[in-house]
């Protein structure tokens, strides 16, 4: 008999419900077992239901569309990383305390671990990907390099991921507003001074095609 | 120090991090990013109880879970639990979500212990104890110099004070954790470690496989601050798992919950402590009693060190009598690890809170007072360029002399640091188109380290750093040491100068050109035809060494209605020898500080006493510093180049507090006595809290 | 997480008939994902609210103002009407989590969000409010927690705009079955005061679809304090509005947030009468600690809700 402390929580009984019938999500190299008559949230006009099994549904990431069959509960940073193998975007706390998982979504910076795959139908999601690559460098990555605003890197691309909306919402932000973009983004490193004089570099050039 | 170049080139610019564009791309890829062929996602079951004995663990209905490969415990039943968070089982699965079901799924049968979180409750006769056979408290270890009581008797003022810090978390951004692929005949691990051959070592340990065929990869790594040595309990969980699930890959990485509870903390410590001094400022005497926790392995080594409470006293000043009594105390929570400067921050906050107490018994400039008692020439030189850099004459002024209800504070404090270089090796092959390759088996935090090897590269053969190639983080690469206690810079330096050395004298003799480098460089290894020159070099004497000091100041502002407290401004005065690479150098001193902010301000690990849970497990309520909480940060990064290589890494980190807690109390004029500085604590100070009424029931 | 169904509902009367004794309603997801991912709760099914028509819509109108539920935070924070008309507002929205919750969370879910307090939350624990038998805050670690209650639950409110709006008097409607219902801001919440269980009194199926707020209250404002600069809940909020024309001052609220599970009205008889000088509002900052019941380690919000009214009411004069 399992023994708790007084307000563990035990509701094993209620969840085992949901366990029958839950497939495993495809992973690379791992086949997908595909039930008969799989769901698909692209069919939804009307209001049912779809799930737990999982749920056929094409994402647009970074101007391409990509199939992918989820359960309703995986999020849309797990599908990213996971699935798609985009693992610019990284998980750090998955609980939209850090940035490190930031996206755009119709060019909004949002957390991807606090969305669930399912409710991206129809949403413009740009990743760091979609946004440079190492050698097509956007100026506000450019100056991040010139600037060192990055040292171990694992909080960079939601920096630049914030900061790119910023820029593509208004060309010369002052350091207030350069401080607000970057206040949902966590760096352990400490390389906020560097990221404001990149920021701010971009902003003085006045040529910020991100 | 003879060995570098008198006029460098490359050495002590600002050169730009190699690996900038694939970090700002998002194209590095991390342990956390592997995804080799067939790879499971692993996940660890962990106590929710802080004292309990484990009587059985029942994997099966885990096993029986669609999309689940392996489960293993990570113990063998009975076995005792020590803290909320201890490890119980690990599953192996198809997917995140195959694995939280299997969590949920295993059966723990446990018996409830009693158990203690607080210091001062795991120090009493009558507290539960965190292991059965012996007190929670460590024999206390005594050291003294002259004549304690007697110097106590000579001081014409005499001050105490009684100052607490908290414990704090390291929170790399990312987690523990490897990808791990365990077959019959060879290990192979993508790690996020400070140190490649430690993860090697302890894999071999565990899977009882020959080093040989261990293979540790760790090109890129989301922070370390010290907790990221061996494989670490995950890693192990993770390579059992591979194995049963038939040598496929396992990518075990913890979660921030995880990283809250089990992966090493900076210990607390509870400081007494007296100082007496002569009026003309000469401190005659010192007495510190302390103690602190170092989680449940108070006192034992754990993974990287760190080794209890215990902290150097008194902390940088020469006094000549001493008496100081330390101990660490057991409590039902995860063990500490070496955190950035292991025990240094606690020691100057306790040292340099009761100088500055000193200074104001004896009217003395704060400044004056330390510069008149540190015995390190260098940092009495950096408390001087401080002061010109920071205004200190003009902007200190007596303890809550400032008008209005937000009043500004200075205060000043400093550090002291080994940074020691010690045995690394490199190897250096020179192509015969011209390009060069070195191979390291350092490690990369985010310190800048690959960078680094190729300056000194480029200052030896008179190239351009983009040049040469770099490689790092590989077990296959020659050793080099963990990357801890800022020594990498210091040990990898000298080896790859060592190695660049000796591939141009090759280069020289093969080429026939005595002289091959810079210009000369295309023609002499277009002469190697197909042959590359491969060189090795190890460290060696003349060109690191060991001693630095820093200096900071703090100003602030204190809203002495809310309590809130803004940092304006940080001058810090640096030196680490001979700099190599300016901008990282720089960089390093920033997070040093921002750091340094967070364990004075914001952040604190909670432990609650009626449930043994860690209660802020997460961001929300376990405080970074932001984009807001930054002040300006004002850097002298000093050139000592006669010194040669020494590292930087954690002095920076270590004063910050102290610096501002000084500042603070000198805005407010009342003293601040422990960390991290909250409104409630600045209120309290200046009685503002009304009195307590009832505690249960409503109001 | 556990697993669910999802659906999408396309109107109220869509999300009513979706709605079961097990399901949750997604807007933002903010809340509802973060209690999900500690198995805090785990609803069989998720609706998602997003795409119900007519939600979104910030209607200007009239003299009442109309802001939809489903209006992300971000909308409000830098809409130019809501900036000018009703600031405390916008203040209050442009406080509320970072940029990256601000651009999805919403209206209906600010209001509607659940208990931070850290025992509630705590996935291996099972407090007062989460059906259990202690309320672990009251001896425990209770800096963040509520200075007044009516009942032994001690967590407070965390919604920015629950504040303000009590300070404004707007009034909620929520669909509620096939009836609409339309609940002042004291309403919304007086369960939470009476109830431990409760954080709002909204039932389960309830669905807010609008909020009203009349704009007669020409000058209003909104302050925290938190523990850092930014992206941190508060640690006492405060709201105040009232009206002004020619120098007289009518209708007058002051409101605390973070301090009870209710946005806590401050009264004042000074308050009442209109008269806003420089001793009118020391007395009613100073009248607050009379009635606090601070805890072991919550102190500390007395004299901070002291100058935050203090100071929203100077700056509404000013």
């Amino acid at each position: 008999m399992r023994i708790k402390l007084p307000g563990t929580v035990d509701e094993q009984i209620s969840r085992r419900s949901f366990l029958r019938g839950v497939g495993a999500s495809a992973m690379a190299g791992a086949i997908a077992k595909v039930t008969a008559a799989a769901q698909s949230v692209e069919s939804m006009d009307d209001q049912r239901p779809v799930g737990p099994e999982p749920v056929k549904l094409v994402l647009q990431v970074n101007g391409k569309g990509h199939e992918v069959e989820v359960e309703p509960r995986v999020t849309l940073l797990d599908v990213l990383r996971n699935r798609l193998q985009l693992t610019g975007t990284k998980e750090v706390c998955d609980r939209a305390t850090c940035g490190a998982c930031t996206v755009l979504v119709n060019g909004q910076p949002v957390y991807s671990c606090m969305k669930l795959a399912v409710e991206m139908k129809a949403q413009e999601i740009i990743t760091i990907e979609g946004i440079g690559g190492p050698n097509n460098l956007t100026p506000i990555q450019r100056a991040f390099v010139e600037c060192d605003a990055l040292m171990c890197g694992y909080c960079t691309p939601g920096f630049v991921t914030s900061l790119t909306a910023l820029f593509r919402a208004k060309q010369n932000p002052t350091l207030e507003e350069i401080k607000k973009a970057c206040s949902g983004n966590l760096c352990r490193c400490g390389t906020y001074p560097n990221i404001f004089r990149a920021a701010q570099r971009v902003a003085e050039s006045g040529s910020s095609k991100t | 120090m003879s060995g570098w170049p008198k006029n460098p080139k490359q050495l002590g610019k600002e050169h730009l991090r190699f690996d900038g564009p694939v970090k700002v791309s998002g194209s590095a890829r991390y342990a956390s990013d592997m995804q080799p062929v067939g790879w499971l996602y692993g996940m660890i079951l962990r106590s929710p109880w802080p004292a309990a004995r484990i009587r059985a663990i029942d994997l099966r209905p885990a096993l029986s879970l669609p999309g689940i490969r392996a489960a293993v415990t990570a113990n063998d039943a009975p076995f005792t639990i020590r803290y909320c968070g201890e490890e119980l089982a690990a599953v192996a699965g198809l997917s995140k979500q195959a694995c939280l079901d299997a969590l949920i799924a295993i059966k723990v049968d446990a018996d409830l212990l009693p158990f203690v979180v607080k210091e001062e409750a795991a120090l009493r006769d009558t507290s539960p104890r965190v292991f059965e056979n012996q007190p929670n408290a460590a024999e206390p270890r005594e050291m003294q110099t002259g004549e304690v009581d007697a110097a106590f008797r000579t001081a014409d003022k005499t001050v105490e004070g009684f100052f607490q810090t908290q414990v704090q978390l390291h929170h790399c951004l990312e987690t523990h954790g490897n990808t791990v692929q365990v077959t019959p005949n060879e290990i192979t691990c993508w790690a996020s470690t400070q140190g490649i051959s430690s993860v090697r070592d302890g894999l071999a340990d565990n899977i009882s496989m020959p080093l040989d065929k261990v293979h540790v990869m760790s090109e890129f790594m989301g922070g370390g601050f010290g907790s990221k040595f061996g494989p670490g309990i995950e890693g192990g969980l993770a390579a059992r798992l591979s194995k049963e699930a038939g040598g496929v890959p396992v990518r075990l990485m913890l979660t921030r919950f995880d990283e809250a509870l089990a992966v090493g903390n900076r210990p607390s410590s509870f400081q007494k402590v007296r100082l007496g001094a002569k009026n003309d400022g000469t401190l005659v005497a010192y007495e510190l009693e302390t103690f602190g926790t170092a989680g449940y392995a108070s006192g034992g080594a754990t993974a990287g060190g760190g080794g209890g409470a215990g902290f150097p006293a008194p902390y940088i000043y020469r006094i000549p009598s001493t008496r100081v009594r330390q101990t660490t105390v057991a409590i039902n929570a995860g063990s500490a690890r070496a955190m950035r400067a292991p025990g240094h921050p606690q020691a100057s906050f306790g040292m340099e809170s009761i100088m500055d107490e000193m200074a104001l018994a004896l009217g003395m400039d704060p400044v004056e007072l330390r510069i008149k008692n540190d015995p390190s020439e260098i940092r009495r030189q950096q408390y001087q360029i401080a002061a010109e850099r920071f205004g200190w004459n003009a902007k200190h002024h007596s303890p809550a002399s400032s008008e209005g209800p937000v009043k500004s504070g200075t205060g000043c404090a400093g550090a002291t640091w080994g940074g020691a270089g010690r045995g690394s090796e490199a190897e250096v092959r020179i192509n015969p188109d011209g390009t060069v390759e070195v191979r390291c088996g350092t490690q990369d935090l985010g310190t800048g380290t690959k960078t680094l090897i190729a300056i000194v590269a480029a200052e030896i053969f008179a190239l351009e750093p983009a040049a040469i190639s770099v490689r790092i983080g590989d077990t296959t690469f020659p050793p080099s040491g963990g990357s801890g206690g800022s020594t990498t810079a210091a040990s990898v330096a000298p080896a790859v100068f060592d190695a660049c050395q000796n591939a141009l004298a090759d280069l020289a003799l093969a080429s026939g050109m005595s002289d091959p480098t810079g210009s000369n460089w295309r023609s002499a290894t277009a002469r190697l035809r197909i042959n590359p020159i491969v060189a090795r070099g190890r460290w060696k004497e003349g060109l690191s060494s060991r001693g630095v000091g820093g200096v900071q100041m703090a100003e602030v502002e204190v809203d002495t209605e809310t309590g809130f407290v803004r940092v304006k401004r940080i001058v810090c005065v640096q030196d680490c020898g001979l700099v190599v690479n300016r901008l990282a150098s720089v960089s390093q001193i920033n997070g040093g500080i921002i750091l340094g902010i967070g364990f004075a301000l914001y952040e604190e690990r909670i432990l609650d006493s009626q449930t043994g849970v860690v209660l802020n497990p997460n961001f929300e309520t376990y405080k970074l510093p932001g984009a807001a909480d930054v002040p300006e940060l004002d850097v002298i990064l000093q050139d000592m180049p006669e010194r040669g290589v020494i590292g930087i890494g954690e002095p920076v980190t270590i004063p910050t507090a102290a610096a501002i807690a000084n500042a603070v109390s000198n805005a407010i004029g009342k003293r601040v006595t422990s960390l991290p500085i909250t409104p409630s604590q600045i209120l309290g100070l200046l009685e503002k809290l009304p009195g307590i009424r009832s505690k249960s029931g409503t109001s | 997480m556990q697993n669910f169904e999802y659906a999408i509902a396309r109107s109220v009367d869509g999300a009513i008939e979706l709605s079961t004794s097990e399901s949750r309603f997604l807007a933002g997801g903010i809340d509802l994902l973060g209690e999900m991912k500690e198995y805090i709760t785990s609803p069989k099914r998720v609706i998602d609210l997003k795409l119900i028509p007519d939600l979104d819509r910030i209607d200007t109108s009239t003299s009442t103002w109309k802001i939809g539920a489903n209006v992300t935070i971000a909308e409000i924070a830098r809409n130019e009407r809501i900036r000018a008309t009703l600031p405390g507002l916008a203040e209050a929205a442009s406080e509320v989590g970072s940029p990256q919750i601000r651009n999805v969370a919403t209206l209906g879910g600010n209001l509607a969000q659940h208990s931070r307090c850290w025992y509630y939350r705590h996935r291996d624990l099972r407090c007062l409010k989460r059906g259990g038998s202690t309320c672990y805050a009251r001896e425990g670690e209770n800096k963040y927690h509520s200075l007044f209650s009516g009942n032994p639950c001690i967590s407070p409110i965390v919604s920015n705009l629950a504040i303000i709006l009590a300070a404004l008097n707007a009034r909620v409607n929520v669909r509620r079955g096939d009836k609409d219902v339309t609940l002042t801001i004291g309403e919304l919440y007086s369960d939470a005061w009476n109830n431990p269980l409760d954080h709002t009194s909204l039932l389960p199926g309830d669905l807010i679809v609008h909020v009203e707020i009349p704009t007669q209250k020409n000058r209003s404002t909104y302050l925290q304090v938190s523990e850092k600069g930014d992206f941190d809940w508060a640690l006492v909020s405060c709201a105040a509005a009232g009206r002004n024309s020619e120098d007289e001052w009518a209708d007058i609220s002051v409101f605390l947030g973070a301090v009870a599970p209710i946005p806590y009205r401050v009264e004042s008889p000074l308050l009442e009468s209109g008269k806003l000088s420089r001793e009118a509002i020391e007395s009613i900052a100073g009248s607050i600690a009379a009635k606090a019941t601070p805890l072991a380690h919550n102190g500390y919000k007395v004299p901070i809700a002291q100058a935050l009214v203090r100071r929203a009411l100077t700056r509404i004069v000013s």
